[in-house]
C-alpha cells in the first residue's frame, strides 16, 4: 500500500518526455550546485534581502477559531511583492473538500500549489477507506510534507480546519501547520504579518458561547484591525462558516468600506483624519 | 529593511494646470508594516511657496525646518516672499551642503510666480538635482505608479477644478498600489490669484 | 550571498491584458533590450499556444521562451491521450502552475499572462507569479512597466476610487466594450513609453473574440 512517504516529491532529471504531472506533483527541478537553498535564498527570500530579483507575492492576515456554532475562518485578500500591491483579490481561504479548509498565509505559490495537493490527496483517502480523512490525518500529511522540505524555502503559514469523525461524533479541529514543520492544534489561531493586530481584537471579544453572528462578526472585525494597521494586510475579507454538514461562504467584505461604517456604527477607528 | 528612503513610507506629487498648480501627499506615516499614524502631513507652506517632503520622516521634520528658518531668514533681509524657483534653488543648495551624508529625502516644490504669473514644478533627488518639469512631477515610494497614473490622466490647461480632480485620482489609484503609501490624502491647488484650497481626501484606510 | 546567478537582464518591455465580456486582449510592446541597450525593435511578446490560447512572459526572456516551449508540449501531449481535445483555459492555467511550481526550487524568472475565451463564452484573463500562485483576474499588467500600468488600469477598467456624480456613491463596475479597452491599452503604452526606457517602438494587440483573433499594431517612441 502506498504510505504518504513514498508520495513525497523526489528530485528527477528534468526528463522532457514526462508528462507535468507524475502522481500529481511536478518534477522538482533543483540547480545543479552545491547547496541549491543558499540561491534560493539569496534570489527569492525578501526577507533577507529586500532587493532579490525574484519577489513572491505573500503578506497577509488570517484567522480561524473554534466556538459553540463551529469554526469561523477569516481571510483578508492582499498579495504584495516587498511593498508593490501585486494583488487585491487574492483567495487565502483554500477549499480541500465540502468539509475541511485550509488558509494560505506567506508565499502564496507554496500555499495554492501545496493545499491543493492535499485536497487530491484527501480524496484519494476516501476512495481507498470509503470514509471521510481526519483533519488530524490531513494536517498531517501537510505537515510531513513541509518537514521534508525544511530548509529549502517554503513559506507557509496554514491553518487546517474542518470536522472530523470521532467517537461516532462530529469534532472540530483546526490545525496550524507551518514551513518549519510545526503542527499544533488548537482552538483560535491568527497567522500572518497582521496577526497580531488580529488577536487583539480576538482576544477581547472571544468567548466560545458566541452566537452564530456575534462570531461571524468578531472574525470580520478583527481582520479589518489588522487590514487598518498592517500595511500588507488589506483590500477584503472573505467569510466562512464552517459547520458540521460542510462550510459556507459568508461574503467577501471590502475593507475600507468597513472601516468607513465601522467607524460610524462603533465609534472607533477616531485615528482617521476627517478634516 | 535597511533602505531609509522606505522605512516610514509615502508619497507625493504636483502638477501644473492653467494659471494654477496643485500639489498633493498622503497621510500615512508608518514603520515598516505597521501604519503609525494617519495624520503625517508632507506639504509645508513658504509663503507663496509649497514644499512636499517625502522619505526618512525624521529628516522631513528636520529639513522641513531649516527650510522654514532659511525662508524666514530671506524675508526679513530681502523684504519681500520667495518666487518658486528661488525657493528651488534654496533647497537644491541645502541637500547638496549634506552630499556626502545626505538627507533622505524626496523634495518638491510647487508655486506660482508671482511677477510672470508662470506655475511652477519642481523635484529633486536626495542630494539636489533639480528636475523642472512642465507638466508634474512625483516622489515617494509609489513613483513608478505615480508616472504611470500622471502620465495617462494629464493633459495640458486644466482649469483649477480639473487639476484638482486629475491629481486626486492619481495619488489616490497610485497608492491603492504601494503597501507603504495612504491612510489619507491631502491636495493644495493654489491659483494666480493667491487663492489657496486646501482638501482632505476621503481614502482607502487599509 | 549565492555566486550562482543564472538569470540575466534580458527582457521584453512590458505587456498588458484585459478581460471583457465577449473579448479578451492581450498586448505586449515588441522592444527587446538588455541593460540600456535594444537587441531587437521588432520581437513579439505573444506566443500562440493554440487551441485560442496567447501567452506572455514578462522578466527574463530565456526563461519566457522555455517556458512557452514547456507549454507547447504540454498541449501536444493533451492532444495525443485526449483525442485532440482542446484544451480549457482553466486547465492551461492549472498547468502553467504545475509547469511553474515544478521549478519552484529553480525558479523561471517570469510573471505570465495568459488570456483565452472561458468555456462560458466570456474573456478569461490568467495571471501567475513567478513560483506559480495564479488567479483569473479583470486585468493586468506586468514587465518593466507593470507598476506604472496596474493603477492605471485599476482606476480605468474596475473603476477605482471614482464616484458617481450623482449619487457620490463608488461608481458601479460596468463591462468595457471592445473599442474603449483597446483605446485603453493605447494610451496606457504611450504613457508607459514616456517614462519607462525598456517600453517602446511597436505595440501589438491581439484581440480574442468568438469570432477568431484579431492582430493591431501601433507605433510607440522609438527612442
Amino acid at each position: 500500500m502506498d504510505t504518504v512517504i513514498d508520495q513525497l516529491p523526489k528530485s528527477v532529471d528534468a526528463a522532457a518526455a514526462l508528462p507535468a504531472c507524475v502522481n500529481g506533483l511536478p518534477n522538482f527541478e533543483f540547480p545543479s550546485i552545491d547547496t541549491p537553498s543558499a540561491f534560493l535564498r539569496a534570489f527569492t527570500d525578501d526577507a533577507s534581502n529586500p532587493d532579490v530579483p525574484i519577489k513572491p507575492q505573500h503578506g497577509t492576515t488570517t484567522l480561524a477559531f473554534k466556538f459553540q456554532g463551529g469554526i469561523i475562518v477569516a481571510v483578508d485578500s492582499r498579495a504584495s511583492a516587498g511593498s508593490w500591491i501585486a494583488s487585491q483579490k487574492v483567495k487565502k481561504v483554500l477549499e480541500i473538500n465540502p468539509f475541511m479548509l485550509g488558509t494560505m498565509a506567506g508565499g502564496a505559490a507554496d500555499c495554492q500549489f501545496w493545499e491543493r495537493w492535499l485536497g487530491s490527496q484527501c480524496r484519494l483517502y476516501e476512495l481507498r477507506n470509503k470514509k471521510r480523512i481526519s483533519v488530524s490525518a490531513a494536517s498531517k500529511i501537510l505537515a510531513n510534507v513541509t518537514y521534508h522540505y525544511k530548509g529549502s524555502g517554503l513559506s507557509m503559514g496554514t491553518m487546517v480546519c474542518g470536522y472530523s469523525e470521532k467517537n461516532n461524533t462530529l469534532e472540530p479541529e483546526i490545525y496550524y501547520v507551518d514551513s518549519d514543520g510545526s503542527r499544533v492544534a488548537g482552538q483560535l489561531f491568527s497567522v500572518g504579518s497582521g496577526q497580531t493586530f488580529a488577536y487583539g481584537v480576538l482576544d477581547q471579544g472571544y468567548d466560545y458561547n458566541l452566537s452564530v453572528e456575534d462570531a461571524l462578526t468578531l472574525g470580520k472585525r478583527a481582520i479589518i484591525a489588522a487590514t487598518h494597521r498592517d500595511a500588507y494586510s488589506g483590500n477584503s475579507c472573505n467569510l466562512y462558516h464552517l459547520k458540521p454538514t460542510g462550510w459556507v461562504y459568508h461574503g467577501n467584505y471590502d475593507a475600507a468600506a468597513e472601516i468607513w461604517r465601522l467607524k460610524e456604527a462603533e465609534g472607533s477607528f477616531n485615528d482617521i483624519r476627517t478634516k | 529593511m535597511s533602505n531609509p528612503s522606505e522605512i516610514n513610507g509615502g508619497s507625493a506629487v504636483a502638477m501644473i494646470g492653467k494659471d494654477c498648480v496643485a500639489i498633493a501627499c498622503d497621510l500615512r506615516l508608518g514603520l515598516q508594516s505597521v501604519t503609525v499614524s494617519g495624520d503625517f502631513e508632507k506639504i509645508f507652506q513658504y509663503g507663496g511657496n509649497f514644499v512636499a517632503f517625502t522619505g526618512l520622516a525624521t529628516d522631513v521634520q528636520t529639513v522641513s525646518t531649516e527650510l522654514r528658518q532659511k525662508h524666514a531668514l530671506y524675508e526679513m533681509v530681502e523684504e519681500r516672499s520667495m518666487e518658486p524657483n528661488t525657493a528651488a534653488h534654496l533647497v537644491s543648495s541645502m541637500l547638496y551642503s549634506r552630499r556626502f551624508a545626505p538627507w533622505f529625502v524626496g523634495p518638491l516644490v510647487a508655486g506660482i510666480n508671482s511677477t510672470t504669473g508662470e506655475p511652477y514644478v519642481c523635484s529633486f533627488d536626495s542630494i539636489g538635482s533639480m528636475d523642472v518639469s512642465h507638466d508634474f512631477v512625483v516622489t515617494g515610494t509609489a513613483t513608478n505608479q505615480l508616472y504611470g497614473m500622471a502620465e495617462s490622466l494629464y493633459e495640458k490647461d486644466m482649469s483649477p477644478e480639473q487639476l484638482f480632480e486629475t491629481i486626486s485620482q492619481t495619488l489616490l489609484c497610485a497608492a491603492d498600489r504601494d503597501a507603504i503609501t495612504g491612510s489619507g490624502g491631502l491636495v493644495y491647488v493654489i491659483e494666480k490669484n493667491g487663492k489657496v484650497t486646501k482638501k482632505l481626501l476621503k481614502s482607502r484606510q487599509d | 550571498m549565492s555566486r550562482f546567478n543564472p538569470y540575466g537582464d534580458s527582457s521584453g518591455g512590458s505587456s498588458l491584458a484585459i478581460a471583457g465580456a465577449d473579448f479578451a486582449i492581450l498586448a505586449g510592446d515588441t522592444r527587446h533590450s538588455t541593460g540600456f541597450s535594444i537587441d531587437s525593435r521588432d520581437q513579439s511578446q505573444i506566443a500562440d499556444l493554440g487551441d485560442g490560447l496567447f501567452l506572455t512572459s514578462n522578466g527574463f526572456s530565456a526563461d519566457a521562451k522555455q517556458l512557452v516551449d514547456d507549454l507547447r508540449t504540454q498541449i501536444k501531449w493533451y492532444h495525443h491521450n485526449n483525442n485532440d481535445h482542446k484544451l480549457s483555459i482553466s486547465a492551461a492555467a492549472r498547468t502553467t502552475m504545475m509547469l511553474l511550481y515544478g521549478k519552484r526550487f529553480f525558479p523561471y524568472y517570469v510573471n505570465p499572462i495568459m488570456i483565452g475565451m472561458a468555456d462560458d463564452g466570456t474573456g478569461a484573463v490568467y495571471s501567475f507569479d513567478p513560483l506559480g500562485s495564479y488567479d483569473r483576474e479583470p486585468s493586468r499588467a506586468a514587465g518593466h512597466a507593470s507598476e506604472l500600468l496596474m493603477p492605471f488600469l485599476d482606476n480605468q477598467v474596475t473603476f477605482a476610487n471614482q464616484l458617481d456624480p450623482q449619487t457620490g456613491e463608488p461608481r458601479k463596475r460596468l463591462d468595457l466594450d471592445l473599442q474603449t479597452a483597446v483605446d485603453l491599452v493605447k494610451d496606457a503604452f504611450t504613457g508607459a513609453a514616456e517614462r519607462q526606457v525598456q517600453v517602446g517602438d511597436t505595440l501589438e494587440i491581439v484581440i480574442l473574440t468568438k469570432d477568431g483573433v484579431d492582430r493591431q499594431y501601433y507605433d510607440l517612441r522609438r527612442d
